[in-house]
């Protein structure tokens, strides 16, 4: 069935962790860095998270998160160079505007923290099979109701965008016109529009007593079809991440104290 | 009355294998069944037609013009496809507004447009349910309004894509008659099928397709008698036939009624 879910199986080491330890990897990624401070845990973190995708063949998939967020983080820097209030260095001059020292540092400092972040969620999201990750949540006690939620979320939206073709098609095939003017394309919306939620109506009516009819409200205690397993590395990736976490947080509190600084 | 050409017609999606390989042939007033396996290429010819697609190469010319030069909406006057799923379609209130939305789209006056849905709901058997809410119809009688709807556009093509599914003994028997009405109004039908009883006993020329290849193409009676080309395109002969075959008769019986008559003749009336 299609889904919206980037994950691919590669049977990578990615895809052997479990979805518990690569969500701490993410939660461990962002916090050691700023528990720490400074750009080296940050810039460390992010090639790490690099070399982890290389090496689970999805860099690649990346790619499009990567440009998307880039062009945004590019406006950052340009804004932030040229327009940062307070006292400047100046780096160089266009016409008018000014390039300033202090704010190009800044969204440089803002880049890394959004590209490690985004990274780092690559490694959950490019690796973690959705319906893996729901199964992990029923396990730890979330309801198999918001389970099901979640992973009919991905299979949904596709089969609502085929679904949509193929009413457009139907609509245009009775010789309605749907593209052209705002007015030609606001009077096609109800045509367009009505079908598909009166099949979504249908469709979930039909999908829970197709659920219902398996059991899906039973109290009994249920097994799972297709269990995830993971690799033995898992166990000592968590544990590491673990006492990463701790260390950091250690020494966030001796920094607080004054016992040590990091090289800023 | 109409005709369509299709020459030398190929086409693939994006950069997928060839879904059709090169398809040739002229339709006309016959009335014509497309049949095939699932993936042979059968829908993506309709939608061709209708240039809801467009061909990799080749051309499909209706009355000697190609198509190629119209719009979907433009298209619309003159072929009409009644989609698989009534659903997706369907969002008119009421059956009669869902009937008129069609020929009113082509350019017809409310006037107009309100006789030909109504004559079309009557050739459906839908009459006095002008004011139902098409939701509240059955399966069977929501698919026999997205018929009306294509028929009260009154084009020269009428498409269906799967008439059968959902149709009872009454209902195909009322397709059956809609598609002789059709055929005999000069009308070129064309209907995608995959039940073979109702192919053998409706349609005049039946068109076999295999991989994006037309197999056979013939009338019903040479079409049906090639066995062994139609088990090779995993396709089935009409359950008459099936039967009289594994009986041991030599001859190809294509409904009930041929048999009783052809056992008749032999053994007897009393028999």
């Amino acid at each position: 069935m299609k889904s919206i879910s980037l994950f691919e199986e590669k049977h990578s080491f990615l895809n052997g962790l479990s979805p518990e330890t690569k969500l701490l990897y993410v939660v461990v990624a962002i916090a050691f860095p700023a528990l720490v401070g400074g750009t080296v845990p940050q810039l460390a973190i992010m090639l790490l998270s690099i070399a982890l995708l290389a090496g689970s063949k999805i860099l690649t998939k990346s790619k499009p998160i990567i440009a998307v967020s880039g062009f945004v983080l590019l406006t950052v820097v340009i804004v932030q160079t040229f327009f940062r209030g307070g006292a400047y260095t100046e780096l160089f001059r266009i016409g008018p505007l000014v390039a300033r020292r202090e704010g190009f540092d800044y969204s440089l400092g803002i880049v890394l923290n959004v590209f490690n972040i985004i990274f780092a969620f690559c490694v959950f999201v490019l690796a973690t099979k959705p319906s893996d990750m729901m199964q992990s949540m029923v396990r730890r006690g979330i309801s198999p109701r918001l389970g099901y939620v979640f992973v009919s979320l991905f299979q949904i939206i596709p089969q609502m965008t085929e679904h949509t073709s193929t009413i457009t098609d139907a609509q245009r095939s009775r010789g309605m016109q749907t593209e052209g003017s705002l007015g030609t394309r606001v009077r096609a919306f109800l045509p367009l529009i009505s079908p598909v939620i009166m099949s979504s109506f249908t469709d979930t009516r039909e999908r829970s007593i197709a659920l219902e009819v398996r059991g899906f409200n039973s109290h009994e205690r249920k097994t799972f079809l297709d269990e995830f397993v993971p690799s033995s590395a898992d166990r000592p990736v968590r544990i590491a991440l673990l006492a990463l976490l701790t260390l950091g947080v250690a020494f966030f509190v001796l920094r607080i104290v004054g016992v040590v600084s990091w090289p800023r | 009355m109409s005709k369509i050409d299709v020459r030398d017609l190929h086409f693939s999606y994006a950069k997928g294998p060839e879904v059709l390989k090169g398809l040739d042939f002229s339709l006309d007033g016959r009335s014509c069944a497309l049949v095939g396996q699932n993936g042979a290429g059968k829908t993506t010819f309709v939608k061709l037609l209708k240039g809801l697609l467009r061909p990799s190469s080749g051309s499909i010319l209706l009355d000697g013009r190609d198509i190629a030069g119209s719009s979907v909406p433009e298209l619309a006057r003159h072929v009409g496809l009644v989609f698989q799923n009534p659903n997706d379609q369907i969002f008119k209130n009421n059956v009669l507004d869902e009937v008129m939305f069609g020929p009113l789209q082509i350019g017809m006056g409310e006037g107009e447009a309100r006789a030909s849905a109504l004559a079309a709901l009557e050739l459906v058997g839908l009459s006095g349910h002008e004011a139902v809410n098409p939701y509240d119809l059955g399966l069977s009688d929501r698919k026999m309004v997205s018929i009306a709807a294509i028929l009260a556009m009154d084009t020269d093509v009428v498409i269906f894509d799967e008439p059968t599914i959902a149709q009872d003994h009454d209902g195909k028997e009322r397709l059956a008659r809609i598609v002789r009405d059709l055929s005999c109004q000069g009308k070129v039908v064309i209907s995608i099928l995959h039940d073979m009883d109702f192919v053998a006993q409706t349609f005049e020329r039946v068109i076999a397709m295999a991989h994006g290849e037309v197999l056979l193409d013939a009338d019903p009676r040479s079409v049906f008698s090639q066995r062994d080309v139609l088990e090779r395109a995993r396709l089935e002969q009409p359950t008459t036939a099936q039967l009289c075959h594994a009986l041991g008769y030599e001859e190809l019986f294509l409904s009930p009624q041929e048999f009783v008559d052809f056992y008749r003749s032999q053994h007897g009336s009393h028999a």
